[in-house]
């Protein structure tokens, strides 16, 4: 996953961005991430459904991957069956 | 005789000035008739020692970058910031702490497009000539409230969210005028000018209480929700989805509190895309256009003035601010940097041409020097962070 690819939900209208990518592939809902979403939704997996979280990073716990989410939805990110987390929100600027 | 030359003045301090006359006619306040608008705008910038800017911000993070077609503000201030550059640019071995590389990027794009895709990752970003409202509005009414009822207190109790610049400064210019001002702090995320800046954070935070909550404890949210409901004017400048992500519904507050007064601060407005749009001082002041009038009368690539699109926010907000709370018409307003900069702006062209090129020229003149003399002003230490939180943890208990 290169920098900067958008990849869409399979089963849901969750956008995210790849911030910090890597070989890993990323699924929403449950059901990998793809370029095209397909006409027909697939089923999301319950385990996956707790929604994705617009303008959140998302991170996996060894920090291989980070995903920027341009698009809220219902499916729940996750990195070989494991739920990435949000990152802590971004501190603001000294100044500005 | 002795020939003193005519030393620039910051761009649109008439503007400010204008706005603190009327302040000072409605609040009857002699501490904001002594203010004048150039102390306002470039009190910061003195005091943190930034000179007159060029392509890079006078605080140092905004820099003023050539697209193939226009220039564009990238605005780098957060660390949070930087880390999207390679995704920005879809090069993954692109350094984002390298300038120079992310500026040869630039040169490559085309700059609405650019900003476009930025905005979505949401960085602070903006082109010189970008699409804006032909009619911008310095305040707008968000949701309708309710009139007052009932004996009022004698000065308003204001209740600060905000951070950085734009916010504190409305507060405090309400604090000046006689208000009672409150500022409450996220305990994980407190206005990072305290530590940041803590001579200029202490002149907009003086004389304000100090609460501290955890938002993420539900007793905290429901003491900042009794301090809301308690105040007479709230000013917020938090983005829509943070204040929903609190269970803050401003509208449904603003309907049922008689007389509230609920200022929203926005970069872009609260319309559309845009309203989720992140902005500063700087980029805002770009995309409002003002340093497309500095090319235009100059020549010169530059930011006009320092974080300028902040200090105007902060003077007009809190003159809306006032008039409603003095009117007794409670209601959420939105104030959006960017309109208020292209008003102020559009009343410096038309007031005097000549007098805003000159401006225009002097300042582009000036790159590299002090900031023009100002009137420094006093200034004790803001509250420790959450060192008034006994009283306002009895009002929570209360509701």
């Amino acid at each position: 996953m290169k920098p900067g690819t958008k990849l869409k939900s399979a089963v849901c209208d969750t956008e995210v961005m790849v911030i910090k990518g890597g070989a890993a592939m990323v699924s929403c809902g449950g059901a990998p991430m793809v370029d095209t979403r397909p006409a027909e939704l697939l089923a999301i997996d319950p385990a996956f459904a707790a929604g994705s979280k617009i303008g959140k990073r998302y991170v996996d716990a060894a920090g291989t991957v980070e995903l920027l989410c341009v698009k809220p939805g219902r499916g729940s990110l996750s990195l070989d069956g494991v739920a990435l987390s949000t990152k802590d929100a971004k501190p603001l600027p000294s100044s500005d | 005789m002795k020939i003193v030359a005519a030393g620039p003045v910051i761009p649109l301090s008439r503007a400010a000035d204008a706005m603190l006359a009327r302040l000072a006619r409605a609040t009857a306040s002699a501490a904001i008739a002594a203010l004048d608008g150039g102390t306002l705008l470039g009190e910061r910038a003195i005091l943190i020692g930034a000179s007159i800017p060029g392509r890079i911000s006078a605080g140092g993070a905004c820099r003023l970058i050539a697209a193939r077609d226009d220039f564009v503000a990238l605005n780098l201030a957060r660390p949070s910031d930087r880390e999207l550059m390679p995704a920005l640019f879809e090069d993954a071995a692109l350094d984002p702490d390298d300038d120079a590389a992310i500026a040869h990027r630039v040169g490559n794009r085309e700059a609405a497009a650019l900003v476009a895709r930025g905005r979505t990752m949401g960085l602070p970003i903006a082109t010189m000539r970008e699409c804006r409202p032909a009619r911008p509005q310095s305040h707008s009414l968000l949701c309708p409230g309710l009139a007052f009822v009932g004996t009022r207190r004698g000065r308003p109790r204001v209740l600060d969210l905000s951070a950085l610049w734009a916010g504190p400064l409305a507060a405090h210019l309400l604090w000046l005028a006689g208000a009672e001002v409150i500022k409450v702090e996220s305990t994980q995320r407190p206005d990072a000018m305290r530590d940041g800046q803590p001579a200029f954070h202490a002149l907009l935070n003086q004389g304000k209480q100090s609460v501290a909550l955890d938002l993420r404890d539900v007793a905290d949210r429901q003491a900042l929700l009794a301090l809301i409901m308690d105040a007479d004017i709230v000013i917020e400048a938090a983005r829509p989805r943070a204040l929903a992500q609190l269970g803050i519904d401003a509208a449904a507050i603003v309907a049922a509190t008689p007389g509230l007064v609920w200022l929203t601060i926005t970069a872009h407005g609260t319309t559309g895309e845009a309203a989720n749009w992140v902005g500063f001082g700087d980029d805002v002041g770009v995309a409002a256009g003002l340093s497309a009038e500095l090319y235009d009368a100059t020549g010169g690539v530059g930011f006009v003035g320092d974080a300028i699109a902040d200090p105007l926010t902060g003077i007009r907000a809190a003159e809306v601010g006032w008039q409603m709370w003095r009117g007794g018409s409670g209601g959420r307003f939105g104030i959006a940097m960017r309109d208020v900069a292209a008003i102020c702006a559009a009343y410096e062209r038309e007031r005097d041409p000549l007098a805003w090129r000159r401006t225009l020229v002097y300042w582009t003149a000036g790159e590299g020097g002090c900031f023009p003399h100002h009137r420094p002003r006093s200034s004790v230490p803001a509250a420790t962070l959450g060192s008034g939180p006994g009283r306002w943890t009895a009002i929570a208990a209360r509701c």
